[in-house]
This record gives structure tokens, sequence and C-alpha cells, in this order.
């Protein structure tokens, strides 16, 4: 819903962070925090990539591997994996990524649909942007971020569908 | 723009307390049907239809209004004992409650209006019946309902005018022509706002700008009180305003200006002394001591105007308990907050020594914390009754529809939930309560042909078990037609014609998608939406729907739902490195098996032998996944009692301890999960997973399988 409201040329600001090496951004309005990973506590008889939930002051808040959500080949975990906690709605998720990069501002406009080349029913890609490194390697000065549509990723309707 | 918010917000209240003044209402009127017909009950029963009429005057629900009024004319004459509360005349006002609830709901909704028409004749000749002529010319000169009289520019209050009576009024034709030949004096209003007005919030500029869109106009201000400006304190009131109106401007319209001035405003309307020819009454201001609760101001008004309250300005005989209103929100929070205290707290005795716990005192710190906790649950907690009474009158209308005659029996509302649950089981007791008229009980004749009595009976039940409530509702009709149901089952394509189903698996088709057993759709049920939304309502409130049925007894629906947001006493058990909670509620003891007391009866099923009995043995772990290669004797069995499968035993490694946990639920963030009831912060701030024994124990071939074959 919320990239329709977009309008033109209008700045908005995401995180980056990676999973392999692929570079992805959410929304900034949308995180609630990022913490350190630890284990949370595992759920039966839930998909995979649900590593299970965790304490979130107070609320029970599950845990989503993101690359196994999205089609990749699972985390591995290191010292600098961390938790997204996200705002879905009115709900809360954390994504396990395997590093934060950056907070970025970027312009509405140079937001270009995602191709319709993959029609993996697991794809939760909003667009593309290009952004600029600044913790660039000489080499690469920008990079292709993947911005992701959370609702995509809400686990009430994956489990709907799961269901039906 | 703002002040149209501002309107919808007092409206929502409006409405709430309409809610809250109809179960009042509903209550009593139940209790004067039950017999019990002493001056309170009847008194309670005129203040809450009051209080209605009260609001819907302020927010222009004309109709709502005008039925109202006439409703409550009937319980003014009986609570002032002019008529008898018979059982004739409860049935008529518990019908005239019926209709009022839809006027209420008319006037929230839309829709279109309900005829109320043959229920005015009714209360009129109650009215009538009376036979005091006192009250004769309000049916008379006010027979249309006031719906009608809009349209010649009339607000539906001719009726206020009769009451006016005692002042000296004639009792007035209501007729244009004739209010502009009697020469009819102008209105002086006084209005002094008092201090507690100002304090809250009340701007007496509205009020006065009111008065002057009805073409009032500000005569004098009396100034007389205003202290020197060092004495003045800017938040009291000293003005005292007088307006003048118009004599065509009718009185309710003025009173309702002063519809939310706070308590004890001056507040004076009277007829203007100049022209008048009439008696002394005229120049009689009304004053009105403003009911001390806001949210009826309208009350002691119509103390005061009722001819027969004997003193006008009698106070309220009982005050009600006081109440504020509370987001819910909110709640939720402070539950959260304290949930965290207790986990902080017992963090806290983790680490620290016996002596120094009780040098920092934290046991006084911890019962302390744990009233905190009870008293915050208590805030949610309603009791079921908020559920159960909107069945009497859905009973009431499915009687009519169907003809049967059905007795409505209930026990156990005082069992207090959770409120969310309470919303929540509105829908599925609906569709239970109308599935039971419609398909349990049988018509007069065929229970009459059958040596049963005439009157059906259904029983509404609630009661606490551990940690669900049980919510049953029972019919004695002919119970479930297994071989219709499996045979409608099958040529739904629900399932294969040579499935082997048992009693209870049958019974449970009638609540999978698209089943209907109703061989003519009915306008109550029948549509084969009602059982399937109960299933997956009490499913998605992390509940089961269990269904009994005895043919030609009766059948018996039992909601078991969770007390959701519930401190749950339970054992902490280790499996593996994960640690579980299971409601101590449903344990009875706990084995350490000797070597050979378990054994395996198949390859994936295992019995323990206790004193002579064998009980069957699951392996939690394996269940969820987690392996556990020990052998029994290493491991504890802890016996359990399952509603669906007797006492079973549940393989644990080992028991750490036994504590109150807050239940969180995952439904919050996730979606409920088979076999948990949910999940809890222990101490250390890890998470662990409340087992729900029920959903564990249900021997794997019937519930799955058939979800499987529903689908």
């Amino acid at each position: 819903m919320s990239k329709t409201q977009e309008t033109e040329g209008e700045e908005r600001k995401i995180v980056t962070f990676t999973l392999g090496k692929q570079m992805f951004g959410i929304d900034m309005r949308a995180l609630i925090e990022i913490r350190e990973w630890e284990e949370p506590t595992p759920l039966p008889g839930v998909p995979n990539y649900l590593k299970g939930v965790t304490n979130l002051r107070g609320s029970v808040v599950p845990v989503v591997g993101l690359a196994e959500r999205l089609g990749w080949a699972p985390s591995v975990l290191h010292s600098r994996s961390c938790i997204l906690v996200v705002a879905i709605g009115e709900r809360q998720a954390g994504f396990l990524v395997d590093e934060v990069a950056d907070i970025v501002a970027i312009d509405g406009a140079d937001i270009q649909p995602a191709p319709d080349v993959e029609v993996s029913e697991q794809s939760a890609i909003a667009g593309l942007v290009r952004i600029e490194r600044r913790t660039s390697d000489a080499g690469e000065a920008e990079t292709m971020v993947l911005l992701l549509d959370l609702d995509a990723l809400s686990l009430t309707r994956q489990v709907m569908e799961l269901a039906a | 723009m703002s002040g149209g918010d501002e309107l919808d917000e007092i409206q929502a209240i409006f409405f709430e307390e309409c809610a809250e003044g109809l179960a009042t209402a509903e209550a009593g009127l139940s209790a004067m049907a039950s017999g019990d017909t002493s001056s309170d009950v009847i008194a309670g029963v005129f203040r809450a239809v009051h209080s209605i009429k009260g609001g819907s005057g302020a927010f222009g629900h004309g109709a709502l209004q005008a039925f109202s009024h006439r409703f409550e004319n009937v319980l003014d004459e009986v609570r002032a004992g002019h008529i008898a509360a018979s059982a004739d005349v409860t049935r008529i006002m518990l019908n005239a409650f019926d209709i009022l609830s839809d006027h209420v709901a008319f006037a929230q909704t839309g829709g279109s209006a309900p005829e109320d028409a043959a229920m005015l004749e009714q209360l009129d000749a109650v009215l009538a019946a009376k036979g005091a002529p006192a009250a004769e010319p309000a049916a008379e000169c006010a027979p249309a309902p006031a719906a009608d009289a809009d349209e010649f520019g009339f607000t539906p209050v001719m009726a206020v005018i009769e009451e006016f009576d005692p002042f000296g009024f004639e009792p007035v034709t209501v007729d244009l022509e004739d209010l502009t030949a009697t020469e009819l004096r102008g209105w002086t209003v006084r209005f002094g706002p008092s201090r507690a007005a100002l304090a809250n919030g009340g701007e007496p500029m509205l009020v006065i700008r009111e008065l002057e869109d009805m073409g009032g106009t500000v005569t004098h201000v009396d100034t007389s009180r205003l202290p020197g400006l060092r004495d003045l304190d800017p938040e009291d009131g000293y003005l005292v305003w007088t307006v003048g109106l118009p004599a065509s401007v009718e009185e309710q319209a003025i009173r309702d200006c002063f519809d939310f001035v706070a308590p004890d405003s001056l507040i004076e309307i009277g007829r203007d002394e100049a022209g008048a020819s009439e008696p002394a009454a005229v120049d009689m201001p009304v004053t009105v001591a403003v009911s001390a609760e806001p949210e009826r101001p309208a009350l002691t008004l119509v103390a005061d105007n009722v001819p027969a309250a004997p003193v006008a300005e009698k106070p309220r005989a009982e005050a009600p308990a006081q109440t504020i209103r509370v987001d819910l929100g909110k709640l939720d929070q402070l539950l959260n907050l304290v949930g965290e205290l207790v986990i902080r707290g017992s963090i806290l005795s983790d680490r620290l020594s016996p002596a120094d716990q009780e040098r920092v005192e934290l046991p006084e710190l911890s019962r302390l914390t744990r009233q905190i906790q009870d008293n915050v649950m208590s805030l949610r907690a309603q009791p079921i009754r908020h559920a159960f009474s909107r069945v009497p009158r859905m009973l009431r209308d499915l009687m009519g529809e169907t003809g049967k005659q059905v007795l409505l029996e209930t026990t156990g509302e005082m069992t207090e939930v959770d409120k969310g649950v309470i919303e929540k089981i509105g829908d599925p007791l609906t569709h239970m309560i109308r599935n039971a008229v419609d398909h349990g009980i049988e018509s007069t004749e065929e229970r009459i042909a059958a040596g049963k009595s005439a009157e059906g009976t259904i029983r509404l039940s609630a009661e606490q078990k551990g940690a669900r409530i049980i919510v049953r509702v029972a019919d004695d009709g002919r119970g479930i037609n297994r071989e219709r149901v499996r045979a409608k089952a099958v040529e739904r394509g629900i399932i294969a014609s040579d499935a082997q189903l048992s009693d209870e698996e049958i019974d449970g088709l009638i609540c999978a998608p698209g089943f209907s057993t109703a061989e003519s759709i009915s306008n109550i049920s029948g549509r084969g939406v009602g059982m399937d939304v109960v299933r997956s309502n009490v499913e998605a409130l992390g509940g089961r729907l269990e269904i009994h049925s005895v043919p030609g007894q009766g059948t018996t629906f039992s909601m078991a739902l969770p007390l959701t947001l519930a401190i749950l006493d339970g054992m902490i058990v280790r499996l593996g490195k994960q640690r579980f909670v299971l409601p101590l509620a449903n344990v009875i003891e706990t084995v350490q098996p000797a070597p050979g007391q378990v054994r395996a009866t198949s390859p994936t099923s295992e019995v323990i032998e206790l004193r002579g009995n064998y009980l069957p043995v699951r392996r939690i772990g394996e269940m969820f996944g987690l392996p556990c290669g020990n052998q029994p004797e290493d491991c504890l069995v802890i016996i359990v009692e399952s509603e669906v499968a007797g006492h079973v035993g549940l393989m644990v490694d080992t028991i750490d301890n036994r504590r109150e946990v807050v239940i969180k639920s995952l439904e919050d963030n996730l979606h409920p999960i088979r076999g948990l009831g949910g999940a809890t912060v222990l101490g250390d701030g890890s998470i662990a997973l409340i087992l729900d024994i029920d959903a564990l124990v249900v021997p794997a071939s019937s519930k799955f399988a058939l979800k499987g074959m529903a689908a």
C-alpha cells in the first residue's frame, strides 16, 4: 500500500542490508529496531524460514530467516548477523539479515518497478533503485538495491495461503 | 470540521450508552418477567429507557426519541404503580424493548426504520387500560409516530408539553394555527455556568450561540457576582446570561442546548411574564438541577416534569457505581508493563541469595507486584453475561419466525472472561443458538408426538476449567441425524462415499465448509455458513469446538476457549534444550518410570503401566521435531488429564520448577499454532512455549484427518 502512495520526487529513507551478495532495502519508517542475533525459541510445525519467536520487550515476535523466505540460500550466521525488527501493519516481525549496511535517502521517482521476469510466488520485491555506496570499494561506486514489499512478507498472509 | 469529529465521538459515546442502557433494561425486564417487580427493578428499566430518550433527542434521532418517549410513558406509569406490572404488560414491554433495540440499531447504522406502529398501539392500549384520564391526552394528541409529525415541521416533543400540565398548561392540541392564534409568550432563559462546568471544558459561548441560532438574543448579563480583578479566579464562573427566545421555540429544544452542561450550573427556563394572561405558573421558572452524572444529563429534568413524580427534585434513588471509560489498548499496555515487572522481579530473585532477598524486601515487592497484576487482569475481565445478554432477544425472534416454543436456561453467566474473548464469541454463539432452534428443537407437534414437553429447552452455560472457559449450548431436540449428514456430505463431495467415519466424525461434518442439511433454506440458518463460521471463529481464538449429540435427546455444542491474557499456573519442563510450560491444571501426577514400565505397542506408540492400568504415552519432543534419544528410564512421565483423550502420559526430560506465567498470545504477531496455547517470557528473558494439552493428545487420526477431508 505504502508504495502506491509515494508521489514522484518524494524523498524516502531506506535501510539497506545484505543477504549474501544482494543488497536489499526496506522503508525506514517500518523499522522498529536492529538487534543482535540471538537464537530464537523454535516453534513446531512451521515453515523452515520461520526460525522461531523471540522476546521483544515483553511481546512475542516471530523471527524470519529472510534469505530463505525470499528463496535464497539460508544465511550463515556470523558476528555481524542481526535482526531487523519491523512493523507490518499492526504486527511486528524480526528478519534475520547478514549485515546492515546504511541508511540512505532516495528519491521516490528513482524507484523502478521490479521487472516481471521472475513470477516466483516468493518474490516480495517492490522495486529497484540505484544508490551510491558511501563505503564503496574503489571499483563500484553505485549499486542496485532491491526494495522489499513488507506487506507481501506478512506472516499471517503466508499462513492463510498455506492453509487454503 | 473538527466539530464534526467531536460530534461523531460524542455520538459514539451515546451509542455505547445506548448499548449499556439496553442491557440494563433487558436485564430488568427479564427480572420482571420472572416475577421480580420490585420498584428498584422497574425504576432501573425506566432510567435506562429514559436516558436513551434523552440522548436520542440531543442527537436528533427523532424516531428513536419518539418511540422511547412512548415506551417511557408506560414505564413511568408502571413505576408509579398506576399500571400493574402484570405478565401481559411485561410481555408487551419486552416486545417494546425489542423494537427499541431496533430503533437504536437504526439510528446507529441506518437501514430501514423499524415498524413500530403496532407496538405503539399496544403501548397506548396499556396506557389507556390504566383508566386515568390524565394519561389519555398523550395518546390522543400524538397518535401518529413522531416520524410522521416531522413532516409537518414539528419535532416530536408534543407529549412533553403534555407533561407540563402540573405547571398550568392546558393540554394543547398541537396545531400550528392554534399555536399562533393563542397568544404565546417568549422564553426567558437564565444561564450561569458553574465552576465545574468550566472545569469540564464547557464553553458557555457555545451554548449561547446555540440559543442564538434558534433566534435567541442575550438581553442581560448579570455581572453582580464578578469580583474585583485581584480576587478574580479565572477558572470560576461568575456571569449569568439572560437570553430571550421567541415563543415558537420548543421547550425541549432549549433544554437540549444544556444537555452537556456540567453539574450544578444555573439553568432556568421559563415563559416571559410579558403579555401573560395565563395563570401564575407562567413565570415559574423550571429550575433544573442537572444530574450529577454528565452522561445522563436529562434525567432529573424529567423527574421534574413527570406529573406522577411525587417530589420534583427527588434525587436519583441509587447512584450507580462510578465508572470511567478506558481505551482497551491502554489496558493492554498496562498489562504488558506489569508482565515485564513480574519478569524483572523473578530475574532479581534468581540473582539474589535468599538472605539478600529478605534484606531488600523482595518478597514484599513480589507480593505487591502480584496484586497489581491481579488487579490489572481483573480490569479486562468481564462476566460472560455480556455475551449472553443478546440471546433472549434472539430467541424471541426465532420463536416468532419458527413458531417453536423454547425455554432458555442460563448458568454460569457471571463467569469472568477476558473482554477480548467476550467480543469474539458473540457471532459463534448466535450461530449456535440459531442452529439449535432451527435444526435441533422440533416443532411443538413433533415434540408432543415424541413424548417430550411441548416447549424445547436450550441450556446456555459457561464454566471455567483450568485455563479455559467452556461455553455450552445444549438443546433437548432431535439430535443430529447422522445418516442424513453423511449422505449430504457424500453428495457435497466433502467425504468419499465409502469413507469409514465414527459418529463423532460425522457430527463434526456439520462444521465442514459448504455443508448444510436444511432441506429448504430458511431465514435463520441453513445457508451452510453457520457452523463452519463457528468452528473457524473458535479456532481462530485458539479454542476448540466439540459436538456431542444423542439421537432423540439433543445436541450439545461446547466451545473451549482460552482465557487469554490470563496468568497460568504452570509447570516448566525441559525437552532437549528447550523449555515448555505445562498448564498445572492438567497435571495429575509425575512418574519416574522404572525399567520396563514403559513399553512400545507399535514402532510409534508406547504405553505406561500405572497401578495395573495402561495409559498411552507421548513423547512431546518428537511431536515437535525435537528428537529425544533417551531411554524412558532417564525421562519423566507426566500424567495429564485431557478433555478428549482422558489420562495420557507425556514424556519430558526434566521438570524445572513450577511458577505462574503470563500468557502471551502467539496471534499478536503471528498466528495460532496447533499444540500451543501461547508463549511466555521466563525470568531470564527467554521464551517458553505453553503446551495445549488437549490439542497434543488428540489421536492423530480423527481431527487432523477430518480437517484434511473438509479442505
